[in-house]
């Protein structure tokens, strides 16, 4: 992949902030380049593998494309996207609840000016700058105060077929007002073609107001050749709640990054995580999560289950700021190999700058317990189903941490079998 | 090329740095700057063979073309390599026999450290000392007790002249030239350091100990340690580290190498406290070293256990490479920041035999306007199976402009492999503070008992007379921190 990216003409390209913005992020792309190993950021997780690839990047074609066949097993207000472009969207939206195309929300609504950018930095990732660079497809999502609507919203993006290796760029605005509260569902599936090596980058830029939450679920379900980057920048207002749940489980190399500032008091985050792979992948969990003020607290806990010749990666970081007292950070990784050449790498990271304060993080790794397993052979129960029977026990507290009970499911059905078959 | 240098005596032993003193001796140092003619200087100078400058030379072509490294968070000024003398050495007409030859005031100067160079022959001592003054070393004890039971300990120049073999076949070979910057610095221009060799199925009889003092102004030490436990040895192995008071930043770029063959275990304990510069954050010692332990033999063992109190700043990773199988590492470190110090300091534990463990416990105190780090890799190659780690670090933070950071890196690639990491930062809580305070304890007197109380765990692995200096100094580096 060239990161001299052409500049192609997209609309919105006469507002001159937004055309300045895409050459902001073209020059920042070029700038920064795709990371390799020696970028600490992504030690473990080498997008290098894209340099290889040619992927074109293609704005909304000329067909009108279909609604695909994605079925979700809950009732949702539904937004779906085909292969990166926006395709539909439920038209059973109450008033208090605003969804717009990206690119008309930018035309219409000067004042996202001030939102585009403002959290995801085009200058300290170079996949948001990529995202900048082509912004175009994607939705604003816009929940009124004190709006607590009854079925979640859920954005699907669906690939099919894709023949050459294909570039589908997303960026979501989501605003939540004092004192909503919602819950997002991403999905991100395909059909047809299971060797398609397409890539998708997503950026969400999340903000939570005062007193308001957002919990907020994500299932990746990529094609196994394809790659999967997503970056959630999230702003939490005073005694906002910003909950997230991501099962990674496609793709060959995927990274979901999760970068929330808790900006004023009485903000928290829980930032939850699961990975289950059996195959080549490499399946990245960053965390970045920062106090900034007094009285905030945040907890993580992630677990995977690596088999196969995957690669799991967790990088989390706890940041408190000097004057951020009385703030509470708690971060556990826990992660599970099932054969010779998995590979789990991890680094949890403090960084605190303030004495009042209790932050703890945990790692550890470890395998399928013998002595569990024996019970469960020694009851007649066939070794495959014993050890599914432990992953499932391995993974309940994480996935309990999904508090609608109907996405859970879905997330707990979808989660896939992790041993060889 | 040389010049001598009288420096007055300037003991500003009022401050709490009591080892802030320079001694008045005549040194022999070398002019200034970094080229390959001071290298060749430095090893004609020291009577090395043609292999060890080569060696140097080497190191010092690899060096050129490195770059200082960036990653640790630690902030300081740009050290001009050339503005440094790379070789002093004490004056001395002929190499002293005995410690009756030893120079006077030098003695006196290690009296003053309370290390009873002189006494420790007629006393029933148990440690024996190696002690370098700035680029050399000046003194070794209790050789002839040692050399009966066949253990080596000397000076390293000592060792290339009188056992070139064993320095030949293990220097470099645990931290080779081409390792990081400031390793091949080292190797370029290491001047001395000490010497250790235990034969086969011996038991160091006492324990052995290294006294490091830079004194000239404006000279670098480089001092380059190599222990060798054959199988079945035995040996613990202490070391200090004084510098005098003053303005200017001191740079210290020093090297262990172990060498830790079949069932063979090597104890190693440091106290350092270098001088970490003044309230302001003026002054103070640059500590950049590379430790690391190989444990080639099956059952080898090594421990790490360090109490850092000094030095503004500090970089320094003691680590285990786990190569025999059944072999053990353990790392146990008390870092203590105040004032304006930094400290990034951790291990590593690379497991590569069979049923290899290790052990990591970490206790970090950050006070006034202090910034510390705990960076960590514990890494489990395809072939460790069994392999076990176990992580704790801690971390206190007294004030509220000090800043404490825990980076470990966990690397597995093996399934049978079990890692476990826990870390907490905190600061003393009010409970016990109140406590103390209601029995009539004052608030300076508790925080330093609880400090003490927090790090226990570490000191019970310190020697005795070394656990008795670390909790007077944790007291020491403390001291102005409350209120």
């Amino acid at each position: 992949m060239n990161t001299e990216l052409p500049d192609i003409k997209l609309i919105g390209d006469e507002l001159p902030w937004l055309k300045e913005y895409r050459a902001a992020g073209r020059r920042e792309f070029a700038g920064q380049g795709i990371p390799t190993a020696k970028t600490e950021a992504w030690k473990y997780t080498k997008p290098n593998r894209f340099l290889s690839m040619d992927f074109i990047f293609n704005p909304r074609g000329g067909d009108k494309l279909a609604i695909p066949e994605v079925n979700l097993p809950f009732v949702a207000y539904k937004i779906y996207f085909e292969n990166g472009v926006f395709i539909s969207c439920d038209d059973d939206l109450p008033d208090n609840i605003e969804v717009l195309p990206l690119i008309e929300a930018l035309m219409f609504r000067p004042e996202l000016k001030n939102k585009t950018g403002s959290l995801a930095d085009i200058t300290k990732y170079p996949f948001a700058a990529l995202n900048a660079a082509y912004l175009n497809e994607g939705v604003y999502i816009h929940v009124k105060a004190g709006v607590r609507p009854d079925k979640p919203i859920a954005l699907i993006n669906h690939v099919t077929a894709a023949v050459r290796p294909e570039l589908y760029n997303l960026h979501h605005i989501v605003e939540i007002d004092k004192g909503a509260s919602v819950e997002l569902v991403e999905y991100y599936g395909y059909t047809g073609a299971p060797k398609s090596s397409y890539l998708v980058n997503v950026v969400n830029e999340i903000y939570v107001a005062a007193n308001a939450a957002l919990r907020h679920y994500k299932l990746q379900d990529e094609a196994f050749k394809a790659g999967h980057l997503a970056l959630n920048a999230v702003n939490v207002a005073a005694n906002g709640l910003y909950k997230s749940f991501c099962l990674q489980k496609g793709a060959d190399l995927s990274r979901n990054e999760t970068q929330v500032c808790l900006a004023e008091e009485g903000a928290t985050a829980e930032v939850d995580a699961a990975y289950i792979m059996n195959g080549w992948a490499t399946l990245d969990t960053t965390t970045d999560i920062e106090h900034l003020v007094p009285h905030t607290n945040s907890s993580q806990l992630v677990k995977g289950v690596i088999g196969g010749q995957a690669k799991g990666v967790f990088q989390g970081k706890i940041r408190i700021a000097s004057n951020a007292v009385k703030t509470e950070g708690c971060q556990l990784h826990k992660a599970m190999l099932l054969s010779d050449e998995a590979e789990i790498d991890v680094k949890p990271e403090l960084e605190i700058f303030a004495d009042d304060v209790k932050c703890s993080h945990g790692a550890a790794c470890g395998r399928l317990d013998a002595d569990q397993l024996f019970y469960l052979r020694s009851r007649g129960i066939p070794e495959a189903e014993a050890k599914q029977i432990l992953i499932d026990a391995y993974l309940n507290d994480v996935m309990a941490k999904v508090d609608d009970e109907n996405i859970r499911s879905w997330i707990k059905l979808s989660q896939g079998n992790p041993l060889p078959a | 090329m040389t010049e001598k240098n009288h420096i007055a005596i300037t003991d500003e032993s009022g401050d709490k740095y009591k080892y802030g003193f320079v001694t008045a001796i005549e040194a022999d140092t070398v002019s200034a700057g970094l080229n390959a003619d001071i290298i060749r200087l430095i090893s004609r100078k020291k009577g090395e063979p043609d292999w060890l400058l080569d060696w140097r030379l080497k190191a010092f072509e690899f060096w050129q073309g490195m770059k200082e490294p960036s990653w640790a968070k630690l902030k300081y000024d740009k050290i001009d390599y050339q503005s440094l003398s790379y070789y002093s050495a004490p004056k001395q007409k002929t190499a002293p026999k005995s410690l009756d030859e030893v120079d006077k005031t030098l003695l006196e100067t290690y009296d003053k450290l309370g290390i009873p160079l002189k006494e420790q022959e007629v006393l029933a001592g148990v440690v024996a000392v190696d002690a370098v003054f700035d680029s050399v070393s000046v003194a070794t004890t209790y050789r002839a007790k040692l050399a009966e039971k066949g253990v080596i300990f000397c000076s390293i120049s000592e060792a290339v002249r009188e056992h070139p073999g064993l320095v030949q076949k293990y220097l470099g070979s645990v931290v080779p030239y081409t390792d990081n910057f400031f390793a091949c610095l080292n190797s370029a221009v290491f001047t001395d350091g000490s010497f250790v060799y235990i034969p086969k199925g011996v038991k160091c009889p006492m324990e052995l100990s290294t006294y490091f003092r830079i004194n000239a102004r404006n000279t670098g030490q480089f001092e380059r340690t190599l222990i060798i436990a054959d199988d079945d040895s035995y040996v613990s192995y202490l070391e200090g580290c004084t510098a005098p008071q003053r303005d200017e930043n001191q740079l210290h770029a020093a090297i262990v190498e172990i060498v830790v063959l079949n069932n063979a275990e090597v104890k190693y304990s440091t106290v350092q406290n270098w001088y970490p510069g003044d309230k302001d954050g003026k002054g103070g010692v640059y500590n950049f070293v590379t430790k690391r332990a190989a444990c080639r033999g099956e059952k080898a063992k090594v421990s790490w256990t360090q109490v850092e109190t000094g030095s503004a700043v500090t970089w320094k990773y003691p680590s285990c490479v786990l190569q025999g199988d059944n072999s053990s590492g353990e790392f146990y470190s008390v870092a203590i920041t105040n004032n304006r110090q930094q400290a990034d300091t951790g291990t590593k534990m690379i497991h590569i035999g069979k049923n290899t463990t290790s052990k990591i416990i970490s206790k970090g105190i950050s006070a006034g306007f202090s910034n510390q780090t705990y960076r960590g890799l514990v890494k489990v190659t395809p072939g460790a199976d069994n392999a076990r780690n176990y992580t704790q670090c801690d971390s206190l933070l007294i004030g509220t402009a000090c800043g404490s950071h825990t980076v470990p890196y966990v690397e597995n690639r093996n399934k049978t492999a079990q890692l476990e990491h826990e870390a907490t930062t905190s600061k003393i809580s009010d409970e016990q503070l109140f406590y103390c305070r209601q029995r009539g304890i004052g608030e300076e007197e508790a925080v330093s008992l609880i400090v003490n109380g927090f790090c226990k765990e570490v000191m019970q692995h310190l020697p005795m007379e070394f656990a008795i200096e670390a909790a007077k100094l944790i007291n020491i580096s403390l001291e102005g921190s409350v209120g």
